[in-house]
Order: C-alpha cells, then sequence, then structure tokens
C-alpha cells in the first residue's frame, strides 16, 4: 500500500478580482467580484515507504499547494489525501507526529535560544524516548557537523548552518516523511552537498520517505529516484527520473574546437540536422538529437569549414531537459 | 488525562524557554515594566483627584474604590503575562507566514503560540496590583484571613482566565486581518469599564460587561465579596471562565477550520 496516496486532487482559489483606478477600489469594497483560480488541477499521485521523490515545476505550477494539501494545512476543495492511513486535514495532529518538513527560510527553531534548547523542546513536544534522541543527535552532529553550533543562538547562525540545524531538527523524532521545499535555497555548493548526502544517508537507514521541492535541479539529480514533473497545476511527468533523461534528454552540446574557421558558418549550416548555438573565433557550440545523426557525420559537414581540434561532448542535463519542456515541447 | 499531562509539561517547557529569552533581552523587560508603573499610577492619581470634590463614587469610598483596582490589576497582570502572544497571530504568525510551522507541530496551535512567548513586563502591573491591594486591605482594616488570601489568589486567576478567553475569541480576526491585534485590544480595553463600580454606568454599558463581555466577572463581585457588599455572585466567576474557555476553544477550531480551506 503507497504510504502517499492523492486522488483526484482539486484545489481552486477564490480572489477578488482587482479593478483599477480609485472608483475601482470602492467597487471592490462595495460590492468584490471574486475570480476563481484552479491551483491543483485533478492530479494522482502515490508514492511508497522510502522513495525519494522530486516534485518539480516552475512558480505557479501548483507545487506548493500540493505540498500543503498533503501535510494537511490546507484543506482541497475536492479529491482525497490519504498518508499512512489517515486524512492529513481531518486529523492534523495525528499526522503531524508522524510528518517532517522544512519550508523555504522559515525556522522551526526558537530564534533566540541556543540552538540545543530548541532540540531539546522538539523533543518534548515529539515526545521523543530518551535514547533514541541522544542516538539521533550523535549522528546528526557528525553528519551535519554541528558540533560547535549547538550552544550557539539560532539569530547568531549564518544561513548554512541555520539551514544544517534545521534538517537535524526535521528528522530529530525520526518522521516516516519528510516533505522539503526547497531547503538549499540561497546556500553554497558545500552545504547543499552536506544536506543532500544527509538526505540520501537517513533514507537508506531509516527508510525515510523524502519529498522535496527545489528549484535546483542538482539536488533532484543528486538526491531523487522520481520525478513527478507538475505544470499549470497537472501532472506532466510521473516516473523514475533516469528514464525521464533517456526520453526526452536525448539531445547532446558539444563544443568543438575550430582552427581557421571560415567565418559566419552559421548561416550556412542551418539546414542540417544539427543545431548552432553558439559561434565565435575558433570554437562552436552545437546541439543535435541522437536519433537524426552523429557526432561523426558532424565532424565530417564540419571539416569543410576549418581544422578540428578537439571535441567535448555533454549528455543533457535535467535542467536542459526542463527548459525545453517549459519551452512549449510537448511531451506524452 | 495523558493529553492533559503532557499539554501541561509542555507548557512550562514553553515558560522555561521564554524565560530564557526574556533574560537575553531583560533590559527591555524592565523598561516596560517601569512604564507600565507609571501608567497605572497617573490612573490612581486621577482617582485621587476626583475624590478631591466628593467623598464617595456610587456609594464606594476612595480605599474601596483603589481595592477594585488593585484586585483588577492582578488578574489583568497574570492575563496580559499568560496570554500576550494572541496579539502577535495576526501580525506576526500569519503575515509573516509563521503560522504554518505552527500547525506542523504535533501540539494544538493555541498552546503553541500562547506558549511562545510570555509578556515578563505585564509582572510591574501584577506587582502593583498586589502592593495596591494588600495596602487598601489594611487601610479598611479588613481581617486578612488565610481563606481571604486564598480566595483573593483563586479568584485572580480565574479573572485572568476570563480576560484570556475573550482575548482568544476575538483573536480569530486574524483569520481576516493582520491587524487583528487591534480587533482584540478594542475589545480586551473594555475590562476598564470593570475598574469602577458599575452603577456609575448607563443600563448599555452595564449590559454589555455584564452579559456580552462578562468583565464584571473578574474582579468587580469578587471585590464585592471580599468587602462584605455581595455573598454569592462571586460564585459565577469560575463557571463564566469554564464556559468562556469552552466557547473560546470551538470559535478557534471553527475559524481555524475556515482558514485552512480558503488558504489565504
Amino acid at each position: 500500500m503507497p504510504i502517499i496516496e492523492a486522488k483526484n486532487l482539486i484545489k481552486k482559489y477564490k480572489t477578488i478580482e482587482k479593478k483599477a483606478g480609485i472608483t475601482g477600489y470602492f467597487k471592490n469594497l462595495i460590492h468584490p467580484r471574486y475570480k476563481e483560480f484552479t491551483a491543483v488541477n485533478n492530479i494522482n499521485i502515490e508514492i511508497e515507504a522510502g522513495e525519494l521523490v522530486g516534485y518539480i515545476g516552475e512558480n505557479g505550477a501548483g507545487k506548493s499547494t500540493t505540498i500543503k494539501m498533503l501535510t494537511g494545512l490546507l484543506t482541497p476543495t475536492s479529491g482525497q489525501v490519504i498518508v499512512d492511513g489517515i486524512v492529513p486535514y481531518e486529523k492534523r495532529i495525528e499526522n503531524n507526529k508522524k510528518i517532517g518538513a522544512v519550508f523555504g527560510q522559515k525556522t522551526q527553531l526558537w530564534w533566540d535560544l541556543p540552538v540545543i534548547e530548541s532540540f531539546r523542546l522538539i523533543k518534548k513536544m515529539y515526545k521523543i524516548p530518551e535514547n533514541e534522541y541522544r542516538k539521533n543527535l550523535k549522528t546528526f552532529t557528525e553528519l551535519l557537523q554541528l558540533e560547535d553550533l549547538l550552544e550557539k543562538q539560532v539569530k547568531n547562525l549564518s544561513l548554512g548552518q541555520k539551514m544544517r540545524c534545521e534538517i537535524a531538527a526535521t528528522f530529530l523524532h525520526n518522521p516516516k516523511i519528510v516533505y522539503l521545499d526547497e531547503p538549499t535555497i540561497g546556500l553554497d555548493v558545500l552545504v547543499k552537498e552536506n544536506i543532500r548526502k544527509f538526505i540520501k544517508d537517513i533514507n537508506k537507514e531509516k527508510n525515510t520517505t523524502v519529498i522535496l521541492t527545489t528549484h535546483d535541479l542538482k539536488d533532484i539529480e543528486d538526491v531523487c529516484d522520481r520525478i513527478i514533473l507538475l505544470d499549470r497545476g497537472q501532472i506532466i511527468y510521473d516516473g523514475d527520473k533516469q528514464k525521464f533523461k533517456d526520453t526526452y534528454g536525448n539531445s547532446v552540446t558539444a563544443e568543438i574546437i575550430l582552427k581557421n574557421k571560415e567565418e559566419n558558418i552559421t548561416q550556412k549550416l542551418w539546414e542540417e540536422d544539427f543545431e548552432i548555438i553558439e559561434e565565435n573565433e575558433n570554437n562552436i557550440k552545437i546541439k543535435f538529437s541522437h536519433d537524426k545523426t552523429t557526432i561523426v557525420k558532424i565532424v565530417e559537414k564540419l571539416s569543410k569549414y576549418g581544422n578540428i581540434e578537439d571535441i567535448h561532448m555533454k549528455e543533457a542535463e535535467l535542467e536542459d531537459i526542463l527548459k525545453d519542456i517549459y519551452r512549449g515541447v510537448k511531451i506524452c | 488525562m495523558n493529553n492533559i499531562v503532557h499539554s501541561t509539561q509542555l507548557y512550562l517547557s514553553f515558560l522555561s524557554a521564554s524565560l530564557k529569552e526574556m533574560l537575553i533581552y531583560r533590559l527591555d523587560c524592565i523598561a516596560g515594566m517601569i512604564s507600565q508603573i507609571v501608567t497605572q499610577l497617573v490612573e490612581v492619581i486621577f482617582i485621587w483627584i476626583t475624590f478631591q470634590s466628593t467623598d464617595n463614587i456610587a456609594g464606594w469610598s476612595f480605599q474601596q474604590i483603589l481595592l477594585l483596582y488593585g484586585v483588577t490589576l492582578i488578574s489583568v497582570g497574570i492575563s496580559d503575562f499568560c496570554f500576550d502572544a494572541l496579539y502577535d497571530i495576526g501580525p506576526k504568525y500569519i503575515r509573516q507566514g509563521d503560522f504554518d510551522k505552527i500547525l506542523l507541530r504535533p501540539v494544538h496551535p493555541l498552546l503553541s503560540i500562547i506558549g511562545a512567548s510570555k509578556e515578563y513586563s505585564a509582572l510591574g502591573y501584577l506587582g502593583l496590583g498586589l502592593f495596591i491591594t494588600v495596602s487598601m486591605l489594611i487601610e479598611l482594616a479588613i481581617p486578612v484571613t488565610f481563606i481571604l488570601i486564598a480566595k483573593i489568589i483563586f479568584f485572580s486567576i480565574i479573572g485572568a482566565a476570563i480576560i484570556g478567553a475573550i482575548n482568544t475569541i476575538f483573536s480569530i480576526a486574524s483569520f481576516w486581518t493582520y491587524k487583528s491585534n487591534e480587533v482584540i485590544w478594542t475589545f480586551y480595553r473594555m475590562y476598564t469599564f470593570a475598574q469602577y463600580p458599575i452603577d456609575i454606568y448607563n443600563g448599555f454599558i452595564k449590559f454589555i460587561i455584564t452579559y456580552i463581555l462578562p468583565f464584571v466577572f473578574v474582579a468587580y463581585y469578587p471585590t464585592m465579596n471580599y468587602l462584605g457588599m455581595d455573598k454569592y455572585l462571586i460564585w459565577l466567576s469560575p463557571l463564566i471562565a469554564i464556559v468562556l474557555w469552552f466557547v473560546a476553544i470551538n470559535v478557534w477550531n471553527w475559524a481555524l477550520k475556515k482558514y485552512r480551506s480558503t488558504g489565504s
């Protein structure tokens, strides 16, 4: 049985239609006109225990709204959510005991107190048994390098330090499911890597289910096995990450160093089955798809316009594929 | 039962956390306390000035009125100390988006919010209230028996609970407007009517502070009891506190449910 199950989930918001000008302002005050906006439009999700799921989409695609419904913060307009056997927005507190969540830069730690005090309060709130608390604190302190931070006041921590403490606080009560909304926003590379590794380690050790939404697709690339792609309130892809890349990411970019190159070859080659995306004095960048041509054929053609010295090829990354999709390339 | 024990433990943990926070800002706290005491002393001076031209107000002497004033301050001090965080729900929690994190905790959001911060400067009210009360009891030659002390402690807490429940009810405004603190403040300030003998008011105000926002049960009827002017009405106070809290929690849960379905 899936640990998270959403069926025909719909969330509509009512917003007041704004009228311009001062008269419009008073019209709104007296007789507001409501406009309905569908943030999440009939989505179905099934997630098994222990999965690492990347939930992605552009701003306003409905990611946060979905997460809010899964965590019980919002009640859906219609449809149903069952998380580990209960409906989260009906039995919110019971659901809260089993989940953990990080929302962007909002901290759940006590601002003026040392980090360790917040951990103690969390221990009391979730009734974490003493030995479990000690064990987790020890492991997390090691994995996230918290030794020097525990006695510091939260307000004196840097963004990266705060987020490491935040992540530790979120996993302290051994939640079955963790929702991470933009956990790496604004962090430097080392901290990002540290947090990604932590999530993977805990998932391996405790089989924690993780739902991750992020704008940094490296997070997804590194952590998740499965992606759910949302566009204007609907799921447009749900499945294995590697398969997604194989199916939609068959384009390859290559940088070719051409010495003694003829000028402006982009114009001469525009009809070919590859695309020149950048042309400089001594090199060009091209993009092509495996099912249309091969690098050998391209090199053969290009050799007429200069001496090829070197070729760097790069398989498409998640980010490139998504850019294509957002630009309007139809999938499915 | 288990639940109540856990909630109490949690409340005490939150309390000790807030005590540690206060110690960081103890200068702010002391300054707050002094300004509160000064504001109240100004009121006392006004009462004194009024009594320069009359020897009683609605049959109450200067000392009796000050006793009522002091007893009220004790309850107000306790309630401000305990329930001050209600003012933060709209402007702080909901506006800045911290409310979600409160809703994700495995405890009732009211416990989280009320537990989260304590207004330590309100202890200034409490101290001044105790001082005025004790000195007026002595001035009026009322024997300070063990029973009287127990009564004052018990009914002061009940009074604070009544004020807290009324504030909790109006704090639901937070779910519709960020300026909810002003809404709560408006209704809360009506307690000042019940700081004086209610016979000086017209029927409308009497009706409001007796039946709608029953502030008269905070200190007025208890003080009449301590003065021997009334025997029974004081015992309605605990009952009213219980009913008000029952209403407050249900209204609050209803508003929260509404808020979660609109999500704005």
